[in-house]
């Protein structure tokens, strides 16, 4: 997909004046936080829950290559065939040749970020074969051409009647209807047909378990079942970061995974599969192929302090609970992830200089850190990543800082192990400031909806001197 | 009582907002406290850490060191100054054990004000009284940082004639973030009009907060938007007596 990382700010204001936006981040992201909590409550002891999912992630991680061997190992024994993908490149023309191979005639989909971070529908466009994305939101945004708007939730700020517009045009939708249930089976009508002739599915992974070889994956629509179990051949796609070590660990973070992306206590659909169809079985593809992604997640890895995000399962309680995002909206990220850990996994993935806006609007105010289940500490990398930035770190290519940036930061800190220079230095400053005009960008900035506030005629300093 | 504290007045409050320091002084004092203010003391270098600038930090965390480090308790007004003292100095010093010794003792008696009033002194009640409904902000900070969010409400409550009443997303942050209001005004204004309607959505005749970023932020908005709404911070709030604020 394109990167549109660099229009943040304009996109940003955009919806934020967009009203059908404001309706749903005003109601529907604290209500999303709010059921994520009373599903939190479900466990008999919530906090050490958390604790425990957050070891388990932290120890994947830390264990990634031998875990990754290990589920290879296992899943080939079971019959699946794993591909190792260096980036986005490599993986797309495996499954685009393997779609030339087997002539298939068309592809379908189960909803994953990491295709949208591979742009694989384009890829499969150029190649002329059609894609059709089978989870309804992702479905949606496919006919309307737009990105997804939240990591869980691709379509859900679309108004229904620009639903309804975009099926009547696009997917044989016969007359004009905002009734959800209506909507839902003109997609089913549209869908099944897709489904009944499927000779290739393709699909996210949300966990991949070691121990077994098998792949896991959640859903409440039940057409990432279908993509797994119908086809006669299935594409699953994993980010290397999905590994748990066992089917215990696999189980727990599947509760933790339903309970902080929707509330629930588990999805409507839980499908658990290991290897391709075996003899005398009744269903499941007659070849699994499962390619794991790197995509600059070896470089992630090798710096300890970023890789933590690694241990992220996308459950998009960050995103939620965000109140930047809460005024935004997923659009301004300008790529495959959104809210807090878009902040982190889009400049990590794409590089410091083009994503500046991503770490540099965060206020820090830690409550993607206080929710997230998986233990990432999203304000100390975004901190992380400010400081590469300006160092021009040439591994995460960070942009350096300008001449004005070092001036002040070299002055203050000389200033602040000399209390009379920075006591003259902090009085001049904010002196200064006072009489700067209106117009003065950072005067126009604060005062876009504040008052100035008017300099005192005595610091404290100077009022418990002189009292 | 403590033998000697110490103020630690932060930036924003010595230049612009000095009745807050005088506040925190004349509730000290009611309460018998003595303090003192070490005429060294500069800055605790949030603004280039949070810049990314970690190198030009460590110059602001020595200084503090210097000044601070011989006092049994440090007192500051601010939830951001007193958890960059107290979680990110020891994060400055990885590849310095004896730096990183000397911020890690000092993390364990700085204090921010109302949580040294409650927690070190074990005051609840100090004598303020407001008559009214006070809603409370919870400053990101001071609630997620340092954990500190029941104890300035226990204050709110001993005051006399005192109703604190609940403002929803009231843990949601302001839109401040130093660097951050000016940076990205449009964001940071529609984040502090959500706050600001949540305050009038609750039916409070005040709001209270402790830090000094968000009355800022909350209060330049206010006083542009909706005037005669008041915002205090907890320091000016407990010096309330009789209902009029202390300034």
């Amino acid at each position: 997909m394109d990167v549109k990382t660099q229009s943040y700010v304009t996109e940003a204001k955009k919806e934020m004046a967009s009203p059908a936006s404001r309706t749903f981040l005003d109601f529907f992201l604290p209500v999303l936080s709010a059921v994520r909590e009373i599903g939190m409550t479900s466990f008999p002891d919530p906090a050490a829950a958390v604790e425990r999912a957050r070891a388990i992630r932290r120890s994947s991680v830390d264990r990634l290559g031998e875990l990754l061997e290990t589920f290879e190992r296992n899943a080939v024994k079971a019959g699946a065939r794993v591909f190792w993908a260096e980036n986005a490149h490599e993986a797309n023309i495996y499954i685009r040749d393997l779609v030339n191979r087997h002539r298939i005639p068309y592809v379908t989909k189960g909803k994953s970020m990491i295709t949208e971070e591979l742009g694989l529908n384009e890829v499969l466009k150029k190649n002329q074969t059609p894609v059709y994305e089978t989870d309804l939101g992702e479905f949606i945004i496919q006919l309307l051409e737009k990105p997804p708007f939240h990591i869980i939730g691709p379509a859900i700020n679309i108004p229904t009647d620009e639903i309804s517009r975009v099926f009547m045009e696009k997917a044989g939708m016969d007359s004009a209807s905002t009734d959800p249930v209506v909507l839902g089976q003109a997609a089913r009508n549209f869908l099944r047909d897709k489904f009944r002739h499927m000779r290739l599915g393709i699909t996210g992974v949300n966990m991949a378990v070691a121990e077994t070889g098998s792949i896991l994956n959640v859903e409440n629509e039940g057409n990432i079942r279908f993509n797994k179990s119908a086809p006669g051949i299935q594409v699953s796609v994993m980010s290397l970061e999905k590994i748990v070590p066992n089917l215990d660990d696999a189980l727990h973070m599947t509760r933790m995974l339903c309970r902080n992306g929707t509330g629930q206590k588990l999805t409507s659909y839980v499908t658990l599969d290991t290897g391709p169809r075996k003899q005398g079985e009744k269903d499941g593809p007659e070849e699994l192929h499962i390619i794991i992604l790197d995509n600059g997640r070896s470089r992630i890895y090798d710096d300890i302090k970023t890789r933590e995000v690694l241990q992220c399962i996308r459950c998009g309680a960050c995103i939620n609970v965000c109140p930047v995002f809460r005024q935004i909206g997923g659009y301004p990220y300008g790529w495959a992830y959104t809210g807090p850990i878009g902040k982190l996994l889009n400049p990590l993935l794409l590089g410091l200089d083009r994503t500046r806006d991503l770490y540099g609007a965060c206020t820090l105010c830690k409550a993607c850190k206080t929710v997230c289940p998986a233990g990432i500490d999203h304000p100390s990398m975004i901190l992380y990543l400010r400081n590469k930035n300006l160092a021009a770190d040439p591994v995460l290519q960070g942009e350096g800082s300008t001449f004005a940036e070092r001036l002040m930061s070299k002055t203050a800190a000389f200033a602040a192990t000399r209390p009379r220079t920075w006591n003259t230095a902090a009085r001049l400053g904010s002196f200064l400031a006072s009489k700067l005009g209106p117009c003065h960008p950072l005067v126009s900035a604060w005062t876009l909806k504040r008052t100035f506030p008017s300099l005192p005629p005595k610091t404290y300093r100077d009022l418990r001197k002189h009292p | 009582m403590m033998n000697k504290t110490a103020l630690f007045i932060p930036c924003s409050v010595n230049l612009l907002l000095p009745w807050i320091g005088e506040a925190v002084d004349r509730v000290l004092k009611r309460l018998d406290v003595v303090s003192v203010y070490p005429d060294r003391q500069t800055c605790c270098g949030q603004m280039v850490y949070n810049k990314g600038f970690f190198n030009e930090a460590r110059s602001f965390a020595t200084h503090f060191l210097d000044v601070f480090e011989s006092f049994d308790a440090v007192v500051c007004p601010s939830g951001s100054c007193t958890a960059m003292v107290k979680h990110r100095y020891p994060s400055l010093f990885d590849d310095d054990p004896k730096m990183k010794q000397r911020a890690l003792d000092m993390a364990g008696r700085v204090f921010e004000f109302s949580q040294y009033l409650v927690d070190v002194l074990g005051v609840t009640d100090t004598g303020a009284s407001f008559s009214g409904k006070v809603a409370y902000h919870d400053s990101c900070h001071l609630s997620r940082d340092l954990g500190v969010s029941l104890q300035p409400r226990t204050l709110i409550r001993a005051a006399q004639g005192t109703e604190l009443v609940v403002l929803n997303n009231g843990d949601q942050c302001c839109g401040f973030g130093g660097e951050f209001s000016v940076s990205y005004p449009d964001i940071s204004t529609a984040m502090v009009s959500a706050k600001a309607q949540s305050y009038l959505d609750s039916g409070a005749d005040l709001l209270v907060v402790g830090e000094p970023g968000c009355l800022l932020n909350i209060g330049t908005y206010l006083e542009k938007n909706h005037p005669g709404k008041q915002v205090l911070h907890i320091a000016e709030f407990l010096d309330c007596q009789g209902g009029e604020n202390g300034r």
